[in-house]
């Protein structure tokens, strides 16, 4: 492998890169998860450590899994990595919803305003109730 | 006698009967002296034929006025009209449609977030994040996915705002949010609609 074709191969991966990460930044960007949730924490002005928290994360993740970096912990530390993962992908299936507008026009189209909440659980039930089942028994 | 002076708020929305008749002050708040013998005067009546949304103009509601009292001098402020919903009976069984829309969200949701972990091929990042993190191969590493599937409904109800409303903050959840803006924006196209859109005959009369 010649220098120049290194190069190529560098320059391929540092555009990939960018554009993954800030497509991926835009994507969160445009569903406003990290306001959700200093709002919901009240540090509004600690967004930058969130901020710091999205890109060492992306980066950890990366690195660990191109490099296969084992960290031989007991499996009860999977549990707990997978109920983060779990309430992040809730929060992005709820971000989701709310921006295509689901729940408002189908409450008013069948006029059940005052019922939303169920429609919702119904919503959130269903997530888990679809995800269990594929893990368990699909 | 210097004329008196009145002031009037057009209300923003207001519900109604269909066919009922709409007096002034079903419409608007008046503040002024004497201001019952003003809101008594009919305004407008809605037929059937009209739909479930009507406007009333806020110069239908001066003219009916200044027909009765010329002098009076009144000041406006607020919205330039009001918004007339009607009230109709509910036509289907509710608990039944209700039944109904929620198995199918229900099993929507499920089969989206199925196919959204297909997808994203969830199954083997599962099972690549538990070698990595244990260093030993699992097929179906169950200890990391039904705590992710529990975190998919705890994510959900903590984005809609649901556990944390009272304690934490009383800003609306962005449901809430959505469903006053969808609201709004149904308002004012009504209100746009009708303006642009030239009164076919008279309304049904008075009496």
């Amino acid at each position: 492998m010649s220098l120049l074709d290194s190069f190529l191969l560098a320059f391929i991966g540092l555009a990939g890169g960018v554009a993954v990460g800030s497509g991926f930044v835009a994507f969160l960007t445009v569903l406003d998860i990290v306001p959700r949730l200093t709002a919901m924490t009240r540090t509004r002005k600690r967004v930058p450590w969130y901020e710091t928290a999205l890109v060492m994360g992306a980066l950890l993740f990366t690195l660990a899994d191109f490099r296969g970096w084992i960290f031989s912990l007991l499996p009860v530390a999977t549990g707990f990595i997978g109920l983060l993962c779990g309430t992040f992908v809730g929060f992005l299936t709820g971000a989701l919803t709310e921006v295509v507008n689901v729940l408002p026009i189908l409450a008013k189209r069948i006029r059940m305003e005052s019922r939303i909440f169920w429609l919702l659980m119904a919503m959130v039930l269903g997530k888990v109730a679809g995800s269990l089942f594929q893990w368990l028994i699909f | 006698m210097a004329s008196e002076q009145a002031f009037l708020q057009m209300k923003k929305r207001v519900q109604a009967l269909p066919g009922q008749l709409l007096r002034v002050g079903d419409v608007a708040d008046i503040l002024a002296e004497g201001k019952e013998a003003f809101e008594g005067i009919p305004v407008a009546r809605f037929g059937k034929t009209e739909g479930n949304m009507a406007v009333v103009e806020l110069m239908e509601v001066l003219q009916v006025i200044r027909e009765k009292e010329p002098a009076l001098d009144i000041h406006t402020i607020g919205p330039p009209q009001t918004l007339v919903e009607f009230k109709t009976p509910e036509p289907v069984p509710r608990w039944f449609a209700l039944a109904g829309v929620w198995a199918l969200l229900f099993v929507g949701s499920g089969l989206a977030i199925m196919n959204f972990h297909t997808d994203v091929s969830m199954e083997q990042v599962h099972q690549r994040i538990y070698y990595l993190v244990t260093g030993a191969y699992n097929d179906r590493p169950l200890i990391l996915q039904i705590p992710y599937s529990l975190g998919i409904g705890l994510g959900m109800v903590l984005f809609f705002n649901h556990v944390f409303k009272r304690k934490l903050n009383d800003e609306p959840s962005p449901l809430e949010l959505e469903v006053f803006l969808y609201q709004e924006n149904i308002d004012q196209y009504v209100i746009d609609h009708e303006k642009s859109q030239k009164r076919r005959g008279p309304r049904v009369p008075f009496g």
